[in-house]
C-alpha cells in the first residue's frame, strides 16, 4: 500500500472527525441560540463556575463518606433543600398550567388573592380579609398594601382584575379557567368572546376588589386557590408576550433563579414576601438523574420517592432507609365505574355483588406490596370533610352470591367488558385479580380490554363502556371535587350515568351552604348514599412513599398543589 | 478527478430529497392517521368540546389532511418545525435541540471510549496470538458485552456510588463528572466489537508481504507494527466509525431512563406515548436526515482511500 493511499486515508479519517465536530458545534451553538434568553441557556462561563460549585460539592460529600458518617455533614451541611420534580409539562403560565408538576412550581412563584396553608384551609394571601354578601353570591376582597411583584412593583385590584380577564381571554386558550373561574359572572361570556371584559370582576378601589358569582358556590375560595387564578404582572406580559414565563414575575415567595428544563430548577426566596418569608437559601428541584432512592441513599438528595417495587426492601428493618421512610395519603382514588343504564349493571344488586365479591385486602398486600390504602370510601382520609364512619363493601363471596341471585340477571347474564386504558400486553394484575374473583364467587366470566389513553377518556364522556377502571385526583382539596363532580346528575365528569334525586339536592344543598360542618354532614350523607347504590366501587386511595432526611423540618406532602417550600428548615447543626 | 467526486457527491446530495420527503409523507400519514387524538390527550379528564375545538384550530388538526402536510413543509422551509403540544408553547426544535446535544455528547465520549479502548486491546490481542492472554483478553470483553445494559445500569450505581462513593448520580449536564458512569455503561458493551474488528485485521495485514519486507529490510519490530501493521490495519476502522456516525444521535434508551438523562432516545419514548405530533415527525426527520448524510459520508471516504470505487463514482455510478 502506497503512500499515497494511507495520506487518503488519514484524510478520510480526519474528515469524519471533523464531520462530527463540525455537526456537535452546530448542535451546541444552535441550542444555546434558539434559547435566547440568559434562564433556560447555559452560557458557557456560566457552566464553568456551576461545575466548579458542583466538584466541590461532590468533594465535600466524598469527604463526608470517609468519615463514616453520611447523615450531619454533606446534604445537611447546608442552607439548601435538594428535592426532585418533574419537568413542567407547560411554560410558568399560571393560566396554561393543568398538570401537576408545573403547578408545584408555579404555585411557589406566583399568589393569588387567597392561598391553602399545610392543613389545606384557606388562608389570606395577597387578600388580608374578605367579605361574603348577598347570601353567598358576592365577595368582597380587601387587599394587603405590601404585597409586591419580584421586581418591586406593588399589586392593586388593577392587576388581579386584569390577571382574571386574561385568564378568560379567548386567545389565551386556558385549560381551566372554566373549571376554576367558570361561576364568576362574565367570565363565560368573555370566554365565548362575546364580552371584552369581566362584568362580575369589578374594582372598588386600589385595594379592593369585588367578585360576583352567578349563584352563591360555597368552595369558590377553594377554587381561588388554583394557579389560574394567581395575579400575573401585566408590565411584563406586555412587554415580552413571548418569552416573560422564563422569569415570571411573580408575588410567590419564590423566584427562579435557573430553570434548566429536563435538568434542574432551582428557586430562591423572594426578598419582599409579605408573609412568612422562606428559610432555606435556595430549593433545588432535580429534574433528572439516575433512581432517587440509590442518590438518597448516596446523600445525593434530601427527598426522595420510593417505588413501589422498592418498598419492601426499604420498610425490611435491615435497610438504613426504614427511618427516613414518610408514607403519605394523597388526595386520590381509584375506582371500578359501571354504565347504571346498561344490562347487567342497570341492577344495583348487580353492582353490590360484585364489590362484595372482590377482595381488596388481599391484593394491596399480595400484589401492591402494601403500598396502598384499601378505600373504605370516596373521599381520602387526608381531605377536609373526610369522616371514617363511611362503609364499603367487604370481602364477602357468600353475600356476593346471594345479590347475585336476586337479580334480574341471575339467570341470564349478557357479556360483560371491562375497560382500562393501556398499551398491549397482559392487563394490571389488579384487574385480572378482579376478574379471577369475580369468576370464583359469582361465577361470572368479566372480559378486560384495553383501550388507548385518548380514546379511553372520549368513550369516557360518551359513556360507552360497561364497565371500567379509572382514577381521579382532586383539584382543590373539596368534597365536591370528588362527590359533585363525579356523581352529580348535571356534571359532565359524571361518566357512570348516575343520577339520584336524594344525592343532587343533598350535593346542590351542600355546594351553597357556608357552614362548613354542615356541609360536611351533607357531604356524608351523600357520599354514604352513592356507595349504597354503588355506580362504582372505590377500589384503593393511594399513598406517595417518601424518604425524607431528618434535618429537613417542616417537610410535608399535603397531596395537592400548596406553596409549602417557605416552611420547610433546614436543620444544619449536625444534631 | 476531483470534479468527477464532486459530482457525484452534488448526485448523491439530490437523491436524498425525496428519500426524506417520501419519509416526511409516510410519517405523517402514519401519525396523523393513528385513531389517537392529540387534543383528547392533551386535555385529559378536563375535556371541553369548546375548548378543544378551538385547540384543534390552533394546531391546524381541523383541516384536510393535505393542507395540513403542505402546511408542515411551508414551515419546515422556514425552519419551523412546529409546536410540542405537550410542552406547552415550545416550539418542536427547543424540546429536541438540547437533548440531541445531550445524546451527541454522550454519544461522542462513548465512540472515544469504544475505539480508544477497542483498538490497543484489539491490537494487543492480535500481537499475542498464540498465547492463552489472546483467548483471555478478548474472552473478558465478550463477557462485558453479553452483561445487558439494564443490568449494568442497575448494578454499577450501586456499586460505583454506594459501596465505593467514587462517582454520584445526579445528572450535572454532560461536562461533569457524574456523566461518567453512564457512559463507562453505555460503551463498554461495544468494546468487544471494535477489538475482534482489530485484532482480524491486524492479523490479515501481518501477512501482507510489505510486512515481511519491512521486516527483511531490518526495520525494528516496534517499527513494523506502528508503521506498517497497525496503520493499514485501521482501514476497517473508518466504516465502523461510519456506521456508529448517526448512533450518535440517537442515544441509548436504557441508559437514558435508568440514569435519568434527559437525552433523544427518552424524548423519543415520550413524544410518542404522549402522541405529540410534530416533536415524533421532527425527530423521524432529523434521524433519517442524518442516516443518510452518514451513509454518503462513508461513501466519500471509501472514494478517497478505494480509487476503484472512485473511478466507478466519477464515471456515473
Amino acid at each position: 500500500m502506497s503512500n499515497r493511499t494511507l495520506g487518503l486515508m488519514m484524510g478520510a479519517v480526519a474528515l469524519l472527525i471533523v464531520a462530527v465536530a463540525v455537526v456537535f458545534v452546530l448542535v451546541l451553538s444552535g441550542g444555546d441560540g434558539d434559547d435566547g434568553g440568559d434562564t433556560p441557556a447555559r452560557p458557557a462561563s456560566d457552566s464553568t463556575d456551576r461545575d466548579d460549585a458542583a466538584d466541590d460539592r461532590s468533594t465535600q460529600e466524598a469527604d463526608d463518606r470517609d468519615d463514616g458518617d453520611r447523615t450531619t455533614g454533606g446534604i445537611c451541611g447546608e442552607n439548601r433543600l435538594v428535592t426532585f420534580g418533574d419537568d413542567p409539562a407547560t411554560v410558568f403560565d399560571p393560566i396554561q398550567v393543568g398538570d401537576a408538576s408545573t403547578a408545584e412550581y408555579t404555585a411557589e412563584i406566583f399568589g393569588g388573592l387567597v392561598t391553602l396553608n399545610l392543613d389545606l384551609e384557606v388562608v389570606p394571601d395577597i387578600a388580608e380579609r374578605w367579605e361574603i354578601t348577598d347570601g353567598g353570591r358576592v365577595y368582597t376582597f380587601f387587599l394587603r398594601d405590601d404585597v409586591v411583584f419580584h421586581n418591586g412593583r406593588r399589586v392593586t385590584a388593577e392587576d388581579v382584575k386584569y390577571s382574571l380577564e386574561r385568564a378568560a381571554d379567548p386567545a389565551n386558550f386556558s385549560p381551566t379557567v372554566l373549571d376554576y373561574l367558570g361561576d364568576i359572572v362574565g367570565v363565560r361570556d368573555k370566554f365565548n368572546g362575546r364580552a371584552d371584559d369581566i362584568s362580575g370582576v369589578q374594582v372598588v378601589d386600589e385595594y379592593t376588589l369585588r367578585i360576583e358569582l352567578t349563584e352563591p358556590i360555597s368552595y369558590f375560595l377553594q377554587q381561588l386557590t388554583y394557579t389560574v387564578a394567581y395575579v400575573v404582572d401585566r408590565e411584563q406580559i406586555e412587554d415580552d408576550p413571548n418569552n416573560w414565563t422564563r422569569r415570571p414575575n411573580g408575588t410567590g415567595p419564590f423566584r427562579i433563579k435557573t430553570f434548566r428544563p429536563l435538568e434542574e430548577i432551582v428557586l430562591i426566596p423572594n426578598d419582599r414576601y409579605h408573609l412568612d418569608p422562606p428559610k432555606v437559601d435556595e430549593v433545588v428541584f432535580s429534574l433528572s438523574g439516575g433512581s432517587l432512592s440509590t442518590r438518597f441513599q448516596n446523600d445525593e438528595i434530601h427527598v426522595a420517592l420510593v417505588p413501589a417495587v422498592e418498598l419492601a426492601g426499604v420498610l425490611s428493618g435491615e435497610s438504613e432507609l426504614s427511618e427516613f421512610y414518610r408514607p403519605v395519603p394523597q388526595l386520590s382514588f381509584f375506582y371500578l365505574g359501571f354504565n347504571v343504564n346498561e344490562p347487567p349493571f342497570d341492577d344495583p344488586l348487580v353492582r353490590q355483588a360484585f364489590a362484595h365479591a372482590i377482595n381488596r385486602e388481599a391484593i394491596n398486600e399480595v400484589l401492591f406490596f402494601d403500598a396502598a390504602l384499601v378505600a373504605d370510601g370516596i373521599l381520602p382520609p387526608t381531605l377536609p370533610g373526610y369522616s371514617e364512619a363511611i362503609s364499603t363493601y367487604p370481602y364477602d363471596p357468600e353475600r356476593a352470591a346471594e345479590l347475585l341471585a336476586q337479580s334480574r340477571y341471575a339467570d341470564d347474564m349478557p357479556r360483560i367488558v371491562l375497560t382500562f386504558s393501556g398499551g398491549g400486553g397482559d392487563p394490571p394484575d389488579n384487574l385480572q385479580a378482579y376478574q379471577q374473583q369475580w369468576r370464583e364467587a359469582l361465577g361470572v366470566e368479566v372480559e378486560i380490554e384495553a383501550i388507548e389513553w385518548s380514546a379511553y377518556l372520549r368513550e369516557l364522556r360518551r359513556g360507552t363502556f360497561q364497565m371500567y377502571s379509572a382514577g381521579w385526583i382532586a383539584d382543590y382539596p373539596d368534597p365536591e371535587n370528588f362527590l359533585g363532580k363525579l356523581f352529580s346528575g348535571s356534571s359532565r365528569l359524571n361518566h357512570t350515568g348516575y343520577a339520584s334525586e336524594r344525592v343532587d339536592a343533598l350535593l346542590d344543598e351542600a355546594a351553597t351552604l357556608n357552614d362548613q360542618e354542615a356541609r360536611y354532614r351533607l357531604y356524608h350523607e351523600a357520599e354514604q348514599l352513592i356507595i349504597d347504590d354503588a355506580p362504582i366501587i372505590p377500589t384503593f386511595w393511594t399513598i406517595s412513599h417518601y424518604l425524607v432526611r431528618e434535618c429537613v423540618q417542616n417537610w410535608v406532602d399535603p397531596g395537592t398543589i400548596v406553596p409549602k417550600y417557605r416552611y420547610i428548615e433546614i436543620d444544619t447543626s449536625g444534631e | 478527478m476531483s470534479q468527477g467526486l464532486a459530482g457525484y457527491v452534488i448526485r448523491r446530495l439530490l437523491w436524498t430529497v425525496p428519500v426524506i420527503i417520501a419519509i416526511s409523507i409516510l410519517v405523517f400519514l402514519l401519525l396523523r392517521l393513528a385513531p389517537q387524538d392529540p387534543i383528547d390527550s392533551l386535555l385529559g379528564q378536563r375535556y371541553d368540546e369548546e375548548i378543544a375545538q378551538r385547540l384543534r384550530q390552533k394546531y391546524g388538526y381541523d383541516r384536510p389532511l393535505h393542507i395540513q402536510y403542505l402546511k408542515y413543509v411551508q414551515n419546515l422551509f422556514q425552519g419551523d418545525l412546529g409546536v410540542s403540544t405537550k410542552h406547552g408553547d415550545f416550539s418542536v426544535a427547543e424540546v429536541i435541540i438540547p437533548k440531541i446535544r445531550v445524546s451527541a455528547g454522550m454519544g461522542i465520549m462513548a465512540i472515544v471510549l469504544v475505539f480508544g479502548l477497542g483498538i490497543p486491546v484489539g491490537v494487543y490481542a492480535a500481537l499475542v496470538r498464540g498465547s492463552f492472554l489472546d483467548p483471555l483478553i478478548i474472552g473478558f470483553w465478550l463477557l462485558i458485552d453479553s452483561i445487558p445494559v439494564f443490568v449494568s445500569a442497575v448494578v454499577a450505581p450501586w456499586l460505583f456510588a454506594l459501596q465505593l462513593g467514587w462517582v454520584d448520580l445526579t445528572y450535572e449536564g454532560v461536562l461533569h463528572p457524574n456523566i461518567i458512569l453512564p457512559v463507562f455503561v453505555m460503551s463498554l458493551p461495544g468494546v468487544a466489537g471494535v477489538a475482534r474488528l482489530m485484532r482480524a485485521s491486524v492479523i490479515q495485514v501481518s501477512n501482507e508481504e510489505y510486512v515481511r519486507t519491512a521486516r527483511a529490510k531490518g526495520l525494528r519490530e516496534r517499527t513494523v507494527v506502528v508503521s506498517h501493521v497497525v496503520r493499514n490495519a485501521l482501514l476497517p476502522m473508518i466504516t465502523a466509525i461510519g456506521l456508529s456516525l448517526p448512533g450518535l444521535f440517537a442515544g441509548s434508551l436504557f441508559v437514558e431512563l435508568l440514569f435519568g438523562i434527559p437525552g433523544i432516545a427518552r424524548e423519543s419514548l415520550q413524544a410518542v406515548l404522549g402522541f405529540d405530533f410534530d416533536v415524533v415527525l421532527g425527530l423521524v426527520l432529523f434521524g433519517s436526515v442524518l442516516f443518510v448524510l452518514a451513509n454518503i459520508l462513508i461513501d466519500i471516504a471509501y472514494g478517497f482511500i478505494d480509487p476503484r470505487i472512485r473511478i466507478t463514482a466519477a464515471r456515473g455510478g
